[in-house]
């Protein structure tokens, strides 16, 4: 089931994305189910995750950023980050925890990227990002990756060639340089 | 046209440009002629519901019959120590009182609407009395002081300069800015509660990181910069309070240094008092003082609340006032220690609200009653005390008395407008509260 600021639906097309994107999808899905909670509509359609893997159906991605309408509450926000990186759901107690840290902090952006500095440089994260040379073997396809799995949608036109050429710019650039800067947007805080 | 009357005309056309006024961002056409009295305020909400009994009515036990009258606020006030029957250990003062450097209202009004700790945090903070009905989950409805502070101040400070510190969380982290439609949070102040932000899931969490590489940040910079520009909402969207760049690195250096103990926050303690005697008042202060230190900023609000214990451990409150009272001594010690807020800096020190008169039905390990705050009127009396330079603020001075008392708890804000000098900018009738005049030399 998806809560309502899960995102609309769009196809997605080519078989190098469907990699992996099982479990992004079903813990991005596990995450919102378990931080939207009460607060959020019911119901939209079941995720089928074999529809997903093997492209015979749709997945749930929001067609646009301008359907990024609301801003994710402090719960919502460490739990998609911890969700997209883990990929696997942030505990409850933990949740909170991280919660009240980053409350208590007037500049959310501040404390915010120190938490996420943390996921990231984490082991357990690390092993869920692609190495530099298969980042950069297929570039089209992790660009397109990486916005799926950040921002639920997919890249457009312009997008998709402005980021792959700053990656393309930059030899050193590593996909932990690119998710850090994903999960730091000003789009990543909406839903 | 003739070479003569171009040249007059377009001589006349650059007058008119080099004259005319332009708008600065407060919305005034000119810079404020107002002079800053000083370049430095802290605000300190001595917080939690005092009495003026036990504080400047320097009644300490006689109210429960139980003992001596006696100050037990020697850091900040004058007045003997009560002569026996103490129920706390007694800390020495770094100095005078703070009273014989500033000016007293002994007999302060919290004048209308409920006697809460967030209504009367709301009031000191925005110079308006709260309605019944006040909301607890949103910012406030009037602008703060750090809002009136930034949009009025020319030039425009950055949000570095006005620092909110609070002891707890609850509704308190949204007093950095209101909801006011001309004011918001593009001048609201950081804030900081220190217990969760430099705590034991922070130290978890955040413990061992270092600021991120020149390069690394870079990069961060370049390719979020990017996916910025392709996204409809920028910072003036997202709620909160934005620092730039640089400020947001140099707090991120202090909080790691803290928490990875490259730095320690020093303890508002008398010399020898261990370390365990510190509680959340004190580690209020001493982030304050941490800051103060570091960046020197021109507005800082901070609370105390430990005193709350008196809903039922009146023994325990006279403890917590008299800690609070040496930190307020501590605090003012250290301003004076460094070379940019000594003798430019005013601290006023105000309750949020009193307590009632009577006492509840329930009684402490030592047999003392307890006091509630329910909007009796002796909840809604408080003192003030206002401390600072001799040549900006009246020595040893006291102003009003319960025959004929001086002074509501909004007028600190426009006073603190006074002192820093954007009162002429603020439009007429948002401030109700007048300036304490009589604090100034």
């Amino acid at each position: 089931m998806l809560a309502s600021w899960a995102p609309h639906r769009a196809a997605v097309p080519g078989a190098a994305l469907r990699q992996g994107l099982r479990y992004l999808l079903f813990a991005a899905g596990a995450c919102v189910l378990a931080i939207a909670g009460p607060s959020c509509k019911p119901v939209e359609k079941d995720l089928v995750i074999d529809d997903l893997v093997y492209g015979i159906d749709t997945i749930p991605v929001y067609a646009s950023a301008a359907e990024k309408t609301r801003l994710k509450s402090e719960s919502q926000f460490l739990g998609t980050a911890y969700a997209n990186l883990y990929l696997q759901p942030i505990g409850s107690s933990t949740l909170n925890e991280l919660a009240l840290v980053r409350l208590a902090n007037g500049d959310k952006g501040l404390i915010g990227e120190l938490v996420l500095e943390n996921f990231l440089n984490d082991p357990t994260a690390q092993a869920t990002m692609p190495s530099n040379a298969d980042m950069r073997a297929d570039l089209d396809a992790f660009v397109e990756s990486t916005y799926l799995r950040f921002f639920q949608r997919l890249p457009g036109a312009y997008e998709q060639v402005a980021v792959r050429r700053l990656i393309e710019a930059d030899p050193d650039m590593d996909p932990i340089d690119v998710y850090r800067a994903f999960i730091n947007s000003n789009e990543y805080l909406y839903y | 046209m003739n070479r003569r009357h171009f040249i007059r005309r377009s001589g006349t056309a650059a007058l008119g440009l080099v004259a005319a006024p332009y708008i600065l961002p407060s919305g005034r056409l000119f810079a404020a002629t107002g002079a800053r009295r000083v370049n430095h305020v802290v605000y300190v909400l001595f917080a939690g519901g005092i009495r003026n009994q036990e504080s400047v009515g320097q009644q300490y036990l006689v109210n429960q019959g139980a003992g001596p009258a006696g100050n037990i606020m020697p850091s900040m006030l004058s007045g003997s120590a009560p002569s026996g029957a103490l129920l706390y250990d007694p800390w020495t003062p770094l100095g005078p009182p703070l009273a014989s450097r500033g000016t007293l209202f002994p007999a302060m009004r919290y004048a209308q609407g409920p006697t809460g700790h967030y209504n009367g945090h709301t009031v000191a903070m925005t110079g308006h009395y709260t309605a019944t009905g006040l909301n607890l989950n949103i910012n406030p409805e009037y602008p703060t002081v750090f809002e009136y502070y930034r949009k009025h101040t020319d030039p425009a400070r950055s949000a570095m300069n006005s620092w909110w510190i609070s002891t707890e969380l609850g509704p308190y982290p949204s007093l950095n800015y209101s909801r006011h439609p001309e004011y918001g949070p593009q001048y609201g102040a950081n804030y900081a509660m220190p217990g969760y932000a430099l705590g034991e899931t922070a130290q978890e969490f955040l413990g061992g990181l270092q600021v991120l590489h020149p390069e690394e940040a870079t990069r961060l910079q370049t390719l979020k910069g990017t996916l910025d520009g392709f996204f409809d909402k920028g910072p003036g969207d997202i709620p909160g309070v934005n620092n730039s760049r640089a400020d947001r690195e140099a707090i991120q250096d202090l909080y790691l240094r803290l928490l990875n103990g490259d730095e320690v926050l020093e303890p508002p303690l008398p010399v020898g008092v261990p370390p365990w005697n510190v509680n959340a008042d004190g580690v209020n202060v001493a982030l304050a003082w941490k800051i103060l230190q570091r960046f020197q900023p021109e507005l800082m609000v901070i609370n105390t609340t430990a005193a709350d214990v008196c809903h039922d451990d009146f023994s325990g409150y006279i403890r917590q006032i008299h800690k609070a009272d040496f930190a307020m001594g501590w605090l003012w010690d250290k301003i004076q220690s460094d070379p940019v807020l000594a003798d430019d800096t005013v601290m006023i020190c105000l309750p949020e609200h009193g307590r009632n008169l009577a006492p509840n039905a329930l009684t402490d390990d030592n047999g003392l009653l307890a006091y509630d705050h329910t909007e009796d009127q002796n909840s809604r009396e408080i003192f003030g005390l206002i401390v600072g330079p001799p040549g900006v603020v009246r020595q040893n001075a006291v102003v009003g008395s319960e025959a004929s008392p001086v002074g509501e708890s909004i007028d600190i804000v426009p006073t603190i407008a006074e002192l820093l000098g954007f009162l002429p900018d603020i439009p007429t009738g948002f401030l109700p509260g007048r300036v304490l005049t009589e604090a100034f030399a």
